[in-house]
This record gives C-alpha cells, structure tokens and sequence, in this order.
C-alpha cells in the first residue's frame, strides 16, 4: 500500500529539474521533503529558496515542525532572505514557485483567501501567502493540495486570489498539468481510478495522453526514509 | 542612555488604536511576551502588520484588541491548523481582514521605510484582491505607459520585535532567519525590542556579528528571557507544542485572562 503523501512527495520531487531555482512558504512540508529527495536524486544543483533565508539547507537536524523555521537556516551555505526571493521571482528570476489553496478551478485559478461573499465571508481562510505575486512571475507555479474533492477541485472559484503561470496540480489521486489554459488530467496514482477522479472532481476531467503515475522506486523511498525520518511529509495528512 | 524598561511600561505607550509591526513568522522568534501584555491591558483598536501570523495574531483577536490584520497568511502551520479566534473574528466582523500577498507587506513597509507614499508592485495582475481593497489601486507607468498595480504605504506607529541580544542603548542582533523585522524597524515610528539577554554596553564592539538594528532606531529595550515563546528562538528554544496547544483550548476570552494571569506569575 502506497501512502498518498509518499505519492505526492515523490511526483513533487519529480517535477523539480537539475539546475532550478525553487521556492517553497510556509505550511509547506510535502514541497519541503520533495525539493530535498529531488536534490538528492536527480537535482543536486537545483536551489532550496524559503521563508528563513537558508539556501540548500540539508535539514540534517529536524527539531521543528515549521516549513519557515530556522532548520532550513542552521546548515544553510548562503542567506536570501524572503524579501530577496520575491525580488527575485519579480525580475524573472525564479523557476519553480510551490503554492497551495483551497480552491483550484480547471484553467489554473487558486482561492486561499475566503468561502462566501468577500465582503461577508462565510469562511475566512488564511490567505495566499504570496500566490499573488509569485504565480504569475515565476516561471512555473506547482501546486499541491492533500484533498481531492468537489469542494476542492471546483467549476467556480468563490474568490480568485491568483491566476497566472501554473504548471502542474498534485493531489492524492493524481497529477494535472495545463495545457494551452486548460487543466488536463496527466497520470494517475496507484490504486485510483478514472472513474473515482471524476466523480471527486467539480470540473470536467479531460486529456490527451492519459499516464499511470510510475510508483515511488525502491531508491525514492529509500531517500524518503533518510531525508525525512520524522515524517514531516505526512503533517497534512495526519491533521485532517 | 539606557532604555532598559519594564515590558508593561513599555506597552503603556502604546495608545489605542495603533498600528503595530509583529516581527518573526509564523510560530517562528514572534514576540509572544509582549502580545500576553498588550492582551493583559486590553488594549483596543490595534491595526497589526505581518507577512505571516499564527498566535500573536489570534490571541489578540481573541483578547479583542485587534481592529484589523495586514497579511499575507494568517494561519498555525499545517500541524494545527486555522487560527480560529483570527476567524471568527472576520467572519462576524469584528474584525477587518486586509489579505495581501505576503510580497506586498514587504512594499508597503518598504514604500514607509523609502519615504514614499506607495510602491509598485510586479506580479500582482489577475487576482480578486485588487478589487476587494482599497489598498490596491492601478497607475500608469509615466515613462513606458504600462498599467502597473500599486500599494499603499504601511507605516507602522511601533515595531516589537524579539532579538536573541540586545544593549541597553538598544542595539539589537538577531541570530537565524531575520524574517522581515529589520525592515519593519525602518518603516515603524517607534521600536519596542525584547531580548533574550541583555549584553554589556561595549560588547558588540568587541564582537564581529554586529547588531543588524542600530540603536538610534529604538526607543525601549527589555529584557524578557523567552520572550518568543511559545514560538521558537533559534539557540535557545523550538516550538513549544504542548502550550499552543493549552491556548487552542480556552474556549473564551475569559478562560484567556486566567491563562494569561498564570503566564503572568510564572514569569514574575
């Protein structure tokens, strides 16, 4: 049995290409574990950006639970700050950007400000971070989200906080990528179905060249194990 | 001059109504003792600034004192969550939730430090938040024409921020991650330092890791030995779980002046 944040660890660890600069926020433990298995596999050169400032921590030490804290610091080779990256992504220099939401509709709009009206709101949720500045500059947006549901994966989105260069939706059942605008289903994981995807799914599933997500490999959970002992990967998961 | 004072002393400055900078992230080097103080003397109105907030700014939402919350992401991390008292607040409208990209507190507080009254912004193009905020308006660049998204000053009345070492003129070093506090200490008024150790005047001349805060910028320093906590200081204490999760638990503002007054005597 293949746990869903192994899956979704490794499909985000797989999208990260040698040589990137690569951004994660805060609240962001599966993009976190998934930049340290990519660098450890095939993208040793590719550069960890984050809220702390440390650039390529190793997080050899994992004595907190935030994806902001100073673990990424302590073993870091360089300082860049928060404010360093979205300059950065500003001028066209960041490759990668990991966002999350709420909300998803299938032309690559993300809510993580509010269910309801935006003047009364019926759920008042933590807002964007930076996907408002950063989907739209860095070159590609990955998003992720560990619930795949009508609820989630929407026709309308309530509130639109950003919209812009999205690349890639990860879920626990599978992996979208846009295409000419459109979300397009790509693979599926292990153990679902087309079927069970469409009916979890508010907008209609289409695709060109349907895949079966490859499962993780004896060598991607091997490093999975040694770079992420504490399961840090599976902090969403365990809180829903 | 020494600043050396009391944290209540300190607070007492603070009027009604102000705009504070919360320095830290998250549940990261926040200035956790003084928000316990500023809850204790029920202060009202207060406008807070801050890229990304977790307790600070849901205690002082379930305290009452907060009118409204300038952030980027207001929420504990994956592992506990909504900030619940920041939620009900907004959404019975008690209080007044001004979502911006966290990149846009930075340009704020920037457009504040660099004298300016506004600051553009790059990126922020398709999105509902520039229609939701007055905050957010649109000019023309006057030398290439292009439509450019533009935001409001914040000039915060004070800045606390939490700091591994200080003296008592108030220059300030901190250790790790600076998140955006140097920045809000240039863009505030006035700046409220608390420290986890009060170094010797002279010290950080003789040191090589100088202050990242100079002096003449802050007004009063305090020493308040874990002073972040329950968030995390870097070389002296992670997260501390179990206490968040005893706040998460009150169930009223009530309950919270107990907890406080207990975390009062505590630290007495």
């Amino acid at each position: 049995m293949i746990r869903p944040s192994d899956m979704m660890a490794v499909v985000l660890a797989r999208l990260i290409r040698d040589g990137e600069t690569v951004f994660h926020g805060v609240s962001s433990h599966l993009p976190m574990v998934a930049m340290l298995l990519a660098k450890r596999l095939h993208a040793p050169h590719a550069v960890h950006l984050n809220i702390g400032g440390g650039v390529d921590p190793t997080m050899a030490r994992q004595d907190g639970i935030s994806s902001a804290g100073s673990n990424l610091w302590t073993d870091a080779q360089a300082a860049f700050s928060l404010a360093d990256v979205f300059d950065l992504s500003m001028r066209g220099g960041l490759d990668v950007a990991f966002l999350s939401g709420v909300q998803f509709d299938s032309r690559g709009g993300v809510n993580a400000s509010l269910i309801g009206d935006w003047q009364q709101p019926k759920v008042r949720l933590p807002g964007g971070a930076g996907s408002a500045v950063l989907i739209p500059t860095a070159r590609r947006a990955i998003l992720w989200r560990t619930k795949h549901d009508k609820r989630t994966l929407v026709r309308d989105l309530d509130f639109l906080t950003a919209r812009g260069h999205v690349s890639d939706l990860v879920t626990p059942l599978c992996h979208f990528t846009m295409y000419q605008g459109e979300m397009l289903l790509n693979s599926i994981h292990p153990g679902a179905d087309i079927e069970t995807i469409a009916n979890h799914t508010g907008f209609p599933i289409r695709y060109i060249n349907l895949q079966r997500t490859p499962p993780p490999t004896q060598a991607e959970m091997a490093a999975l194990q040694h770079i992420d002992p504490g399961d840090l990967r599976n902090i969403e998961f365990r809180s829903l | 001059m020494s600043k050396l004072t009391s944290l209540p002393d300190a607070l007492k400055a603070i009027p009604d109504g102000a705009m504070l900078a919360l320095g830290g992230n998250t549940l990261n080097r926040a200035p956790m003792t003084a928000v316990y103080e500023l809850a204790r003397q029920q202060k009202r109105g207060l406008r807070l600034v801050k890229t990304a907030g977790a307790m600070d700014v849901d205690l002082l939402c379930l305290a009452g004192c907060v009118h409204s919350v300038d952030a980027g992401f207001v929420s504990y991390e994956s592992h506990f969550g909504l900030c619940p008292h920041y939620r009900k607040g907004v959404e019975q409208g008690r209080v007044q939730s001004n979502e911006h990209a966290c990149y846009t507190v930075i340009s704020a507080l920037r457009a504040s430090a660099y004298g300016l009254p506004f600051m553009p912004v790059a990126g922020l193009r398709e999105s509902d938040l520039r229609k939701a905020h007055p905050y957010f308006a649109t000019v023309r660049d006057p030398f290439g024409g292009e439509e450019l998204t533009v935001v409001r000053a914040l000039r915060p009345d004070w800045a606390i921020v939490h700091v591994q070492q200080a003296d008592e003129l108030g220059n300030a070093r901190i250790d790790g991650p600076l998140y955006e506090d140097v920045l809000m200490t240039q863009a505030a008024r006035r700046v409220l330092v608390t420290a986890e150790e009060i170094v010797p005047e002279g010290f950080f001349r003789r040191s090589e890791q100088k202050p990242q805060i100079p002096h003449f910028l802050v007004h009063s320093v305090v020493h308040q030995p874990r002073g972040a906590s329950p968030s995390s200081c870097l070389n002296h204490y992670p997260v501390d779980e179990e206490e968040v999760a005893s706040f998460l638990a009150l169930p009223d503002a009530e309950a919270l002046t107990a907890w406080l007054n207990d975390r009062g005597r505590t630290a007495r």
